[in-house]
């Protein structure tokens, strides 16, 4: 039996308009994760590792930028711009510092679920050009890297 | 129009180019990076006396210096540049760009005019502005710091 109440609702989505998009890379970046885009391989060093030492994982991984982990936490990022700014000049009286001494903290992040967009506009905003992604509890999930990005656009650009 | 249309159809000199740094071949890598961090761009073009590019520096070079040889800051540019390096004419298509960086594995894009002089920097920051543009909602909404969520709630 159909209550008179059951007769009378009205679906509040029904008018919902879904957004329509131009193309498909307009449409990837809006619908489709940043997990879509590639994160990994990544790599997280400790707070207290030497500025020469986190600089050998760069050059030895040839990557350009790491992660750094304190107390289970993403506390910086550390990548070419910070060697530019702050090490290379001042390369010998830093190189046994720790590199929370040199990284750049508080990094801007995004969270697994957010859009590829969004990972863009951090890059497009902020101008920082790694940005890494973490897990709603604000796990380390990986890192989101120019060249990742750029094969994320490609892909869908042809697609 | 879309945004792969505007890729497909827009010149390079519709993206925000930056301002080149330019510097001579004679010039130290000490100096170059100097240049480089007073002007807060992480490649620097090496220019013939003609003013036409004959090679870059960024900071990947940068790194891969100071950890196998950090005496060579003290060097001559030209000694350690990149040759070849990507390019494109500013009256070339953003797609170029795009292809460059792809192909290239690079994060920076020298923009040369119609006498091959560099007329300015592209790459993965003029890209991503571009595209950003098309995304204003995103853009608006950008958080700043790692703690995107409040803890508590602001107010009463």
């Amino acid at each position: 039996m159909t209550s008179q109440r059951d007769d009378e609702f009205q679906d509040p989505l029904e008018d919902y308009d879904p957004p329509k998009y131009k193309d498909p890379l307009e449409e990837a970046l809006a619908e489709k994760s940043v997990t879509e885009i590639q994160a990994s391989p990544h790599t997280v060093i400790p707070a207290d590792m030497s500025v020469q030492d986190a600089m050998r994982k760069l050059a030895g991984q040839d990557i350009a930028c790491v992660m750094v982990e304190e107390d289970g936490r993403l506390a910086g990022v550390f990548s070419d711009r910070d060697v530019l700014d702050r090490v290379a000049l001042e390369f010998d009286s830093v190189k046994h510092q720790p590199i929370s001494s040199v990284m750049t903290t508080e990094p801007v992040c995004v969270y697994e679920t957010d859009s590829a967009a969004a990972a863009l506009s951090v890059m497009a905003v902020t101008g920082y050009r790694h940005v890494p992604v973490v897990s709603l509890d604000e796990n380390i999930l990986g890192i989101i890297s120019p060249q990742r990005l750029t094969k994320f656009l490609h892909k869908y650009a042809q697609a | 129009m879309g945004l792969l249309s505007g890729i497909e159809k827009d010149a390079v000199s519709e993206l925000a180019l930056r301002k080149a740094i330019t510097v001579e071949p004679s010039s130290s890598v000490r100096q170059v990076v100097k240049q480089m961090r007073e002007g807060g761009l992480g490649c620097a073009i090496v220019v013939a006396d003609d003013g036409k590019p004959i090679g870059i520096f960024n900071e990947a070079m940068l790194r891969h210096l100071l950890i196998e040889s950090p005496a060579a800051l003290d060097g001559e540019i030209q000694s350690v540049m990149a040759t070849p390096f990507p390019w494109v004419r500013a009256t070339d298509t953003v797609e170029t760009v795009l292809e460059a960086m792809e192909t290239k594995n690079s994060r920076f894009v020298v923009v040369l005019d119609d006498d091959g002089k560099p007329c300015g920097l592209t790459g993965q920051k003029g890209l991503m502005e571009y595209i950003a543009d098309y995304f204003p909602g995103e853009v608006m909404v950008q958080r700043v710091g790692t703690k995107p969520i409040p803890e508590s709630r602001e107010g009463a």
